[in-house]
């Protein structure tokens, strides 16, 4: 009984539900207000995703019927159960030594269905939208994953609640390796295709990307399966960079994770207001040339720390 | 890699007007274009000489939905040529006013839309609120935010009262400061600049070569300003730079444009404050003779240039415009050259279109 409560409301499927939808809402407001706007009331993303359910179903002649239909699913299911080993102020569906590992390979899936979705479409922006994904997937994802194997290497234990009670006898994350927190946000941002590197669905160029040709349901499923990776991608790195409550003693353990969380999301927001999109080649360029090296020599100092 | 062809418009969410870009790409990389245009075609100039020459003002108001003022003015201007009026000198003033506001409001638009279109939503949110306080100026100046239908034959129709004019230069002075804070983020932000430098690349020759006008002409280096060569009224009384700059890239077009944002508030500011006494119109025969005249101004896009032949009765014989977008669309097929895809809505930004005063 309690697991199924676990799984299917909190922090499951339900809970996870409710904060893609307020992360979503938070995130429209906060870039609104820097823009002098007003931005949407608080049920908008309900709003949108209720209307998108009930709209036709549109699929372009020659694309592949069963896989667009799978692969937003299959996306969302990976988001799901990624989400199921990343704890929300310490409780976590399920854990075990290296779910860490588990949890970013589920988190990869969503990209490699988003490339498939342009590639099995017959639209040129789609194929092109797909193509960038990819792209831009082996630029940020290097840098991602050596900056989120460094608190692992620190900590010593590929266990997400370890690391957090690692930091709890030493330190945050973020004050240890500073670096890493950066080159991590900098991968998240690359990784949820979000403003300035939403390259691969850049309005201007190609559209929507490898979703220009979708509608209805299905594209409502791929919106989700965003805003939750959204979710669970700040969660992730909360846990590993701030994952520390001591500070906070005093407060229940689950408003300080969600207001961590969401001061997480007001950075991601202001990195979308406060610059222009990169180009696919300026991002590998950073991604290669500057955020790897980096990445390699925060792992490498980590290394040697613990050496020490 | 295989060639794929990539249609950009008529109707695409980089484009404002329809106009048809067909972009042959290997992978990223641009190595084809090809344009079509016409969609916004309406016979305008045929339709000129159906109308009275006191109703083609208002028509060609119409060519344009940006520079509707200065398109108005031009061809008054070549009318009034015709007919041998001259314009007393408020008249010649408060056009220029609407010149310049319609300048600045044109190039806050433009910056908005470059940055819209290379994913930088902040500068567009705040040009284009920038841009609301020009268009209500112009609103209460002569009632309409776009279309002005300032102009008759012989002058304007609007004037100013004494505490109107000081209200406008308070309103001028917040803007200054607007213009300024929003500015400085242009020149400073690096992510913009990297986006936009050595992109859509025109040489000097190249603009030579293409008859380029404007503040594409200008940005390569060509140092062109008809409201400075001319020696038009008011401009030989007022002081003002033209900005030029050499690199010719997309970078320098927005540095041009928006250092002349700063010299069309300047001009404001000071046809405000010299504006001279009297009536703003003339007195008009109601015969135009027959004959021939030109009339040219300096529009936020570049030159545009009227010609008008009158056969003596109510319609004039002809009337051709040029438009300085034209000019910058047949450099098009150079500037997409040796580009990735996503630089393709940066050089069409870059020049700044406006396809409907080059279809008409």
């Amino acid at each position: 009984m309690v697991i199924l409560f676990r799984l299917l409301v909190f922090p499951g499927f339900l809970f996870l539900f409710f904060s893609a939808m307020l992360f979503d809402w938070v995130d429209r407001r906060v870039i609104a207000r820097f823009q002098e706007r007003v931005g949407p009331p608080w049920y908008q993303p309900f709003a949108d995703f209720v209307k998108l359910l009930a709209k036709e179903d549109v699929l372009s002649t020659g694309a592949h019927a069963t896989a667009a239909s799978l692969l937003p699913v299959a996306a969302l299911v990976a988001v799901l159960t990624a989400a199921l080993y990343v704890p929300v102020g310490g409780i976590a569906v399920a854990s075990f030594e290296g779910d860490l590992i588990l949890v970013l390979f589920l988190l990869s899936v969503p990209a490699i269905s988003y490339f498939l979705v342009g590639w099995i479409s017959v639209g040129v922006y789609s194929v092109i939208g797909g193509n960038r994904s990819l792209l831009q997937y082996f630029s940020y994802e290097v840098p991602f994953l050596m900056a989120l194997a460094a608190p692992a290497a620190l900590s010593g234990t590929w266990s997400i609640a370890r690391i957090v009670a690692y930091q709890g006898q030493t330190s945050w994350g973020l004050l240890m390796q500073p670096l890493g927190f950066i080159l991590a946000m900098i991968g998240l941002v690359g990784k949820l295709k979000r403003d300035p590197l939403d390259i691969p669905k850049a309005k201007s160029e190609v559209i929507a990307g490898p979703l220009t040709e979708f509608s209805g349901r299905k594209l409502a499923l791929w919106h989700l399966a965003m805003e939750m990776q959204t979710v669970v991608g700040i969660f992730l790195l909360v846990n590993l960079f701030v994952g520390d409550s001591r500070f906070f003693g005093w407060l229940p353990q689950l408003p300080v994770f969600g207001l961590k969380a969401l001061a997480l999301l007001v950075l991601l927001s202001m990195a979308a207001v406060l610059y222009a999109r990169l180009r696919i080649d300026q991002l590998a360029d950073l991604g290669w040339k500057i955020l790897a090296p980096l990445a390699l020599l925060q792992f490498v100092a980590t290394l040697w720390i613990i050496g020490l | 890699m295989s060639k794929t062809i990539v249609p950009i418009g008529p109707q695409h969410p980089l484009l404002k007007e329809p106009v048809a870009f067909q972009i042959t790409v290997e992978g990223e990389q641009v190595i084809d274009s090809a344009m079509r245009m016409g969609y916004v075609h309406r016979g305008i100039e045929r339709l000129c000489e159906e109308r009275t020459y006191v109703q083609d003002i208002h028509l060609l108001e119409r060519v344009c939905g940006i520079c509707s003022h200065v398109h108005a003015t031009t061809y008054c201007r070549a009318v009034e040529a015709l007919i041998g009026v001259e314009v007393p000198l408020r008249g010649v003033y408060l056009r220029a006013l609407l010149c310049e506001l319609e300048r600045i409001h044109s190039h806050l638009l433009w910056l908005g839309v470059l940055a819209r279109n290379i994913g930088f939503d902040t500068i567009f949110m705040y040009a284009w609120r920038d841009r609301e306080i020009v268009l209500d100026i112009m609103e209460d100046l002569s009632g309409g935010r776009v279309s002005h239908a300032a102009n008759v034959i012989g002058g304007v129709r609007v004037d100013l009262t004494e505490a109107r004019r000081e209200e406008i230069l308070g309103e001028l002075t917040f803007l200054d400061g607007q213009v300024a804070r929003l500015l400085n983020v242009v020149e400073q932000e690096q992510s913009l600049r990297a986006r936009t430098r050595d992109i859509g690349l025109l040489t000097l020759e190249q603009v030579r070569q293409y008859c380029v006008v404007g503040p594409v002409a200008r940005a390569s280096g060509l140092d062109v300003d008809f409201r400075r060569d001319s020696l038009q009224v008011p401009y030989d009384r007022l002081t003002f730079e033209v900005p030029v700059h050499d690199a010719g890239d997309v970078w320098a077009r927005t540095l041009v444009r928006s250092q002349e944002t700063v010299e069309s508030l300047r001009l404001c500011r000071q046809i405000l404050e010299d504006l001279p006494e009297g009536p703003t119109s003339a007195r008009v025969p109601r015969r135009v003779k027959a004959g021939q005249a030109i009339a040219r101004a300096e529009a936020p896009r570049g030159e545009v240039f009227y010609y008008v032949r009158s056969d003596g009765s109510d319609s004039p014989a002809r009337v051709k415009v040029r438009t300085p977008t034209l000019t910058s669309l047949i450099t098009l097929p150079v500037q997409l050259q040796e580009i990735t895809m996503a630089d393709v809505s940066v050089v069409l930004s870059g020049v700044d279109l406006c396809i409907a005063c080059a279809d008409r």
